[in-house]
């Protein structure tokens, strides 16, 4: 295909992320060195670094800067493994197959607000989980701010473990039969038999779910603003503190909330950097 | 393996069950778990705006609607040429939710519906249509700026939501200024002078969420049908252009026949991201809701009223999704499986 031919096939898309992706960002750096309030959005008012000292003296941003790692470094392995464990239960399952998946698939396709509202229906009161835990413990459990983080970090489990479960699987089903049995023929057992023969075939998808995960562990709002609300602000990651600097009602500071954005973009660009590298060093590779 | 489908459906049946129990059971210390009385009062006061409603007629209808459109789509699935039929089957279901607060009084809440319905189809359209031909594009190209497109794509799909929903909503709001302060605002135009709409505005529009939704989803959309693009050989539409046909007729009449897995796949996708959006919804649009705006400010009261209208509304918001996705789960498997091998 020639150059030309192919700017007519993608300017569409180039032209829409230009427009509302580039520029936005573009946006978002000049917005964070603005004084820019909420209830007063016509009169910026250029104030420098001002905005930046204000975010990196904020304790509140470090504790969300703090969970949000936590977070990360959680949710993430705990998924994938669970996950690879229950691709591998699914493929050696025979029959209605389809079903079971259907229901593990579930929790991954619900809305996600929904989707937390009725994970925390079961530990408030009179819900089936606060219901079990005064029955053996003859205490009532209630959500608070001690164990609120915990509940988060399973529930955002539960919600993601389908993704890396049905990619694993999607990936397994392309392993050729005769390598397993090959390995099981020379005696492997099946740790062995996991580690040589089917996670080396696995690898590319590990760092495809791995990078993935990362990246929406490290943005993830929905769930964790459902959990918390104006509750809980200590368990706020560090999207959802960032929403609630620009937008609170009446005080929002957009000019601050946006030097958070970008503090926030730096920090996964940091991590992202060596992959999106090797990522162009791929494509080049492949050109030629 | 039971075990495992406990841990994942538990809550979903906890909360249908809650969604028909009688506020007194849910309320009370110990869980009702069987042998409760079952009402649809908590569906009746989410989404109509009436008390003496007999639900069953309502149930009936909506079994209805969706037994027409189950049908079409059956015969879609077995026919060489499907898509008349799935047109037909979406057709149904739009008539029938325009014409449902005809015969029933709905709520606010019906008009979420309706807002969320158009935002998700709107979405996918245009996003399906415009990566379909990036991602083509991409995948036969072989100069360097496909690469950098490419990889810059990759690097937006890693910025949080949050970096561009408060330039869109600046923006957006900048844009309505202008609009007003230049008249342009209140002109009218015939095609876009929808009923309720006197001022052409952005902020606070199903047009400004469509907009953001598909600017987000764009480069995990061209990225995935490119990776759909690749394993097609190259000597089809070759070949089509040997017999005269230009690059643009060969992809229409020869590729895109043969995508409709990669289409319906990446489809689902941005239906799921659709559907699911709350922070730019909330943000982008303070009173034109969709439903998980919706059913998130049900949940600020504490009584058990809301208890089991928010159950009500869980139920009604996952089980459309829920059903498409199921109908289509083959696709969605082969989906992530193919984008994945290449991402």
């Amino acid at each position: 295909m020639n150059r030309r031919t192919f700017w007519w096939f993608t300017i569409p898309s180039v032209i829409v992320m230009l427009a509302l992706m580039v520029f936005p960002l573009i946006t978002t750096v000049w917005l964070g060195f603005q004084k820019l309030l909420l209830r007063d959005l016509n009169n910026p008012e250029w104030v420098g670094w001002d905005n930046y000292r204000d975010v990196l003296s904020d304790p509140e941003f470090w504790a969300a800067v703090q969970f949000t790692l936590v977070f990360v470094v959680v949710t993430v392995p705990a998924s994938m493994i669970f996950g690879l464990a229950v691709a591998l239960l699914l493929d050696r399952i025979g029959r209605g197959r389809a079903i079971y998946m259907a229901a593990l698939l579930l929790p991954f396709i619900v809305t996600p607000v929904v989707g937390t509202l009725i994970y925390e229906d079961l530990f408030e009161r009179g819900g089936l989980v606060s219901w079990l835990w005064e029955v053996f413990t003859d205490d009532a459990f209630a959500v608070s701010a001690s164990n609120v983080k915990v509940l988060i970090v399973v529930q955002y489990i539960w919600y993601v473990m389908p993704f890396a479960m049905i990619t694993f699987f999607a990936g397994l089903q392309t392993l050729p039969e005769e390598r397993v049995e090959a390995a099981a023929l020379d005696g492997a057992g099946f740790w062995r038999n996991l580690w040589h023969v089917t996670l080396p075939h696995l690898r590319l998808l590990v760092v495809f779910v791995g990078l993935i995960s990362v990246m929406d562990a490290y943005r993830v709002y929905d769930s964790v603003f459902v959990w918390t609300g104006n509750r809980f602000t200590e368990a706020h990651t560090l999207a959802v503190y960032n929403v609630r600097i620009a937008t609170a009602f009446d005080i929002g500071r957009l000019g601050k909330g946006n030097a958070i954005a970008v503090l926030t973009v730096i920090g996964i660009f940091v991590v992202l950097i060596p992959f999106l590298w090797r990522s162009y060093r791929d494509q080049i590779a492949e050109r030629t | 393996m039971i075990l495992l489908v406990v841990w994942s459906v538990t809550p979903f049946v906890w909360t249908a069950q809650t969604s028909i129990k009688f506020t007194r059971d849910v309320a009370s210390k110990t869980p009702v778990l069987w042998g409760y009385e079952t009402t649809a009062n908590a569906y009746r006061n989410f989404w109509l705006d009436s008390d003496d409603v007999n639900m069953w007629g309502v149930l009936a209808f909506v079994l209805v609607i969706a037994a027409i459109a189950a049908a079409l789509g059956l015969i879609g699935r077995r026919a060489r040429h499907g898509w008349p039929w799935f047109l037909g089957a979406t057709a149904v279901i739009c008539v029938a939710l325009w014409r449902f607060p005809r015969f029933w009084e709905a709520n606010d809440e019906y008009d979420f519906l309706v807002n969320s319905v158009v935002v998700t189809l709107l979405t996918m359209l245009i996003s399906l249509s415009i990566g379909l031909l990036a991602g083509y594009g991409l995948a036969r190209y072989t100069g360097i700026s496909g690469a950098v497109i490419l990889i810059v794509a990759l690097g937006f799909r890693a910025l949080p939501r949050t970096a561009f929903v408060l330039p869109y909503f600046f923006g957006a709001k900048e844009i309505d200024e202008w609009l007003t302060s230049t008249g342009v605002g209140s002109w009218n135009f015939p095609l876009i002078d929808f009923p309720g709409i006197d001022t052409l505005q952005v902020l606070d529009t199903r047009l400004a969420i469509v907009l953001a939704l598909v600017a987000v989803n764009q480069p995990f959309t061209i990225w995935m049908l490119r990776s759909f693009f690749i394993e097609v050989p190259k000597e089809m539409e070759e070949a089509a252009m040997m017999d005269g046909a230009t690059r643009l007729q060969a992809f229409r009449k020869v590729i895109i026949p043969i995508m409709w897995p990669a289409i319906i796949a990446t489809g689902l996708f941005t239906m799921l991201l659709a559907y699911n959006e709350y922070l730019f919804v909330r943000v982008l649009a303070p009173t034109e809701w969709t439903l998980p705006v919706a059913i998130v400010s049900l949940t600020g009261g504490e009584s058990s009223r809301t208890i089991t209208e928010a159950a009500a509304a869980s139920v009604s918001i996952t089980l459309p999704i829920v059903i498409v996705i199921i109908l289509f789960q083959k696709h969605l498997v082969r989906g992530l499986g193919a984008g994945a091998v290449k991402g």
